[in-house]
């Protein structure tokens, strides 16, 4: 893709990303899209220190140097076959740091974008905050609900940016789905099934010099949830999001299913989240079968929405009565004849293979988009609206799936949770 | 009259399918209040979504009492409490705890010596329909035929080429035989069946035996035609679920416009078919 190439697929990209965000309801339920999609200010790109140069460290430092105000100016790693690659990305005098407190002293960056795995947030990200630098760290927030809650708390004591990584958020075809959910074109929002289902280990292989527990950090409990941070987080943030409330209470159960190989995290988990008015979020993830892959089944009244495939569903209306299509072409032609009528109450089928319609869109830049908005925000001082309680409420409800699991017994939602 | 101008809605309401067939008017003003006239009963009777149902449900539920300020709702208590008497408490969409309702026509409430609450589900369709045809008949619609998931039909006036509207009720297992034939005009015909087509879908009703609460299995279907939907759909149901001393008495009042037909199992079941899965 050649720049301008680029430049045009930003500005559509843009343009559906407002376009979806601007409907009835919406900056309430969004308020974050119309502002991303503004024009961003002339001045100094915004320089970054980003800590975790791994897989998903080195997708972002590439949607950074995509952004038209952020600029990648420092790197910090402490396994250097990853830091090796990340430096490809970046220009070669870049500085380059095995601890991240070096880097947070060493000042030359202006904000800090985290990539670690799960347990290092917290400390990676309050160390950033203290230091003074607004901090941007990939969901899920953090190992412990009360980790999510010391962040937020410490963002705000020292009046410095916190964003949380959730695409999800920036994504047209999400807003326009939420525009029409929000529209009541799928009557009220009873029941959301969502699943992540993959059929693969989740195991890494261990690079030369790399240890299990630094490459497969997913795979144990001290490290990591497993599927509840890392899959269903961003489901769950779909979830509130899409029944613009949060869970009263939450019971699941979990177990190492298939991949019996020295993991302690669970391969197979099983939810239900409660929402008020009887609502619920079914939720299933598995490393085994990939039939039903990544989704989240919208289902209001009136019709469905499958997000990650695209599609709106309506319900599927009921053909004609055939007695009374021939009663009518009866009387059309003048004849008076018996119309055979009656018997149970007819029901409607089950829809099964209806092709439904498309929400458009399907290429995205939403997590350069995400930068482009932390970078605004750090420039201003102001974070951009509502992303942190979706993210922090994501993140609770994923942690607090893992302690209902734990414990076989349903959670009601806690009340010491921050307030936004 | 010919048999030209007609015109017809099809639309889900109700958890069915709703056909309106209008004879010798086209104003499409006519159907647009026939459809609202049902959607509005739906509204008000529906215990799928917050409505004034679920609200009075709530208020009882707990064996307390209501003033019941919805028209529509208030209508159908105060018709259900009538049929409730005419079918000897056969016909209760409150599981059998009729007896326990108290209501006062002047202060529109309601109160309940014990927790209950209702389930409109077939008479619902019979009410909505009896709004509809009121609807059309002030539209100056001068027939009709209208159908609420085939099990509820009222006609408005005459057949579009004169006379009665021939109606007849196919036998839920014998393809082409047909169970009774009946003549109506200005009228309304309600059939309860716990077998045929749509009876063993997921998510139907049982039918409830109000005098002991026991879900009614045996295979037969009910039929009862009568002035209004609302009185229709209550006969349809009390004989369904009545004892052989009740359905007699029921029957002999009006022996042109109520029949129950028992089925004996299709060949092959062990078992009669039950109504719902
Ligand atoms: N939003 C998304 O779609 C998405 C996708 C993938 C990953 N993620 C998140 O990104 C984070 C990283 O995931 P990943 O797949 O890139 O993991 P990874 O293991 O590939 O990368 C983590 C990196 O952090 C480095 N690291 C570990 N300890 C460190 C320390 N003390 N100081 C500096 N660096 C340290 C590791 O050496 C490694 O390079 C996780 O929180 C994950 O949830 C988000």
């Amino acid at each position: 893709m050649t720049d301008d190439d680029f430049a045009l697929s930003r500005r559509t990209f843009l343009d559906r990303v407002l376009l979806a965000s601007a409907g009835v309801g919406m900056s309430a339920a969004a308020p974050w899209a119309a502002r991303a999609a503004e024009d961003i200010a002339k001045g100094p790109r915004v320089r970054i220190g980003v800590i975790g140069t791994g897989d998903r460290g080195r997708t972002l430092i590439q949607n950074l140097n995509k952004t038209r105000n952020c600029t990648v100016a420092a790197l910090c790693d402490n396994f250097e076959p990853h830091m090796a690659k990340a430096r490809a990305y970046v220009p070669a005098n870049t500085p380059i740091f095995t601890d991240h407190r070096k880097m947070l002293e060493a000042k030359g960056i202006d904000a800090v974008v985290i990539a670690t795995p799960l347990d290092l947030h917290a400390r990676h990200t309050i160390d950033a905050l203290e230091a003074g630098y607004p901090v941007f760290c990939e969901k899920a927030m953090a190992r412990t609900i009360a980790d999510c809650s010391a962040m937020v708390t410490r963002a705000r004591a020292r009046g410095k940016i916190l964003q949380i990584g959730h695409q999800r958020l920036f994504n047209p075809t999400y807003l326009n789905a939420l525009k029409r959910a929000q529209a009541g074109e799928i009557g009220n929002i009873t029941q959301i099934r969502a699943s992540w289902h993959r059929n693969r280990s989740w195991r890494r292989q261990i690079p030369p010099g790399g240890t299990e527990r630094e490459i497969n950090w997913r795979l144990y409990r001290d490290r990591s949830a497993g599927l509840m941070t890392e899959l269903a987080t961003h489901q769950l943030q779909v979830a509130n999001w899409f029944m613009g409330g949060l869970p009263t209470r939450v019971m699941g159960s979990g177990s190492i299913c298939f991949w019996k190989d020295g993991r302690d995290v669970y391969d197979q988990v099983a939810l239900i989240y409660d929402y008020s008015d009887g609502r619920k979020v079914i939720y299933t993830s598995m490393l085994n079968n990939a039939r039903y892959g990544c989704e989240e089944q919208i289902q209001g009244s009136k019709g469905t929405i499958e997000p990650e495939l695209g599609r709106i569903y309506q319900e599927v209306q009921p053909g004609a009565v055939p007695a009374l299509a021939r009663m009518r072409a009866d009387v059309q032609a003048g004849r008076k004849n018996t119309v055979p009528i009656g018997g149970a109450t007819w029901f409607p089928e089950l829809p099964v293979t209806t092709p439904g319609d498309s929400l458009g869109w399907g290429e995205y830049d939403e997590t350069m988009l995400q930068f482009e908005g932390f970078g605004e925000a750090v420039r201003s001082g102001k974070e951009v609206p509502g992303l942190l309680a979706q993210a922090y409420y994501a993140s609770v409800a994923s942690l607090l799936g893992e302690q209902a699991i734990d414990q076989g017994q349903a959670l009601a939602w806690p009340a010491d949770l921050v307030t936004f | 009259m010919t048999g030209a101008a007609a015109s017809v809605a099809r639309f889900a309401a109700m958890g069915t399918r709703v056909e309106l067939h209008v004879f010798g008017c086209d104003d499409p003003a006519a159907l647009a209040a026939a459809r609202a006239a049902i959607l509005s009963v739906e509204d008000a009777l529906t215990i799928h979504r917050p409505s004034p149902t679920t609200a009075l449900n709530d208020a009882l539920s707990s064996g307390g009492n209501a003033v019941v300020e919805d028209r529509l709702l208030f209508g159908a208590l105060v018709q259900v409490d009538a049929l409730w008497r005419g079918t000897g408490g056969l016909f209760d969409p409150s599981l059998g705890h009729w007896s326990a309702l108290t209501i006062d026509r002047a202060s529109r409430r309601v109160s309940s010596t014990r927790p209950l609450t209702f389930d409109f589900g077939g008479f619902g369709k019979g009410y909505a329909l009896d709004r509809a045809v009121t609807a059309l008949r002030a539209m100056g619609v001068p027939s009709a035929l209208l159908s609420a998931g085939e099990s509820s039909i009222a006609v408005l006036g005459q057949h579009p080429l004169g006379g009665d509207w021939p109606l007849a009720v196919p036998h839920p297992a014998n393809d082409g035989a047909w169970l009774v034939e009946l003549e109506l005009q200005d009228a309304a015909l309600s059939i309860s069946s716990t077998i045929g087509p749509g009876a063993a879908k997921p998510g139907r009703a049982a039918m409830i035996r109000p005098t002991d609460g026991a879900i009614v299995t045996t295979a037969a279907t009910a039929i009862a035609a009568a002035a209004t939907g609302a009185e229709a759909e209550a006969l349809s149901t009390a004989l369904l679920v009545s004892d052989p001393v009740a359905r007699d008495r029921l029957c002999a009042a009006a022996p042109e416009q109520r029949f129950l037909f028992p089925h004996a199992a299709p060949v092959g079941a062990e078992r009669a078919l039950e109504p719902t899965a």
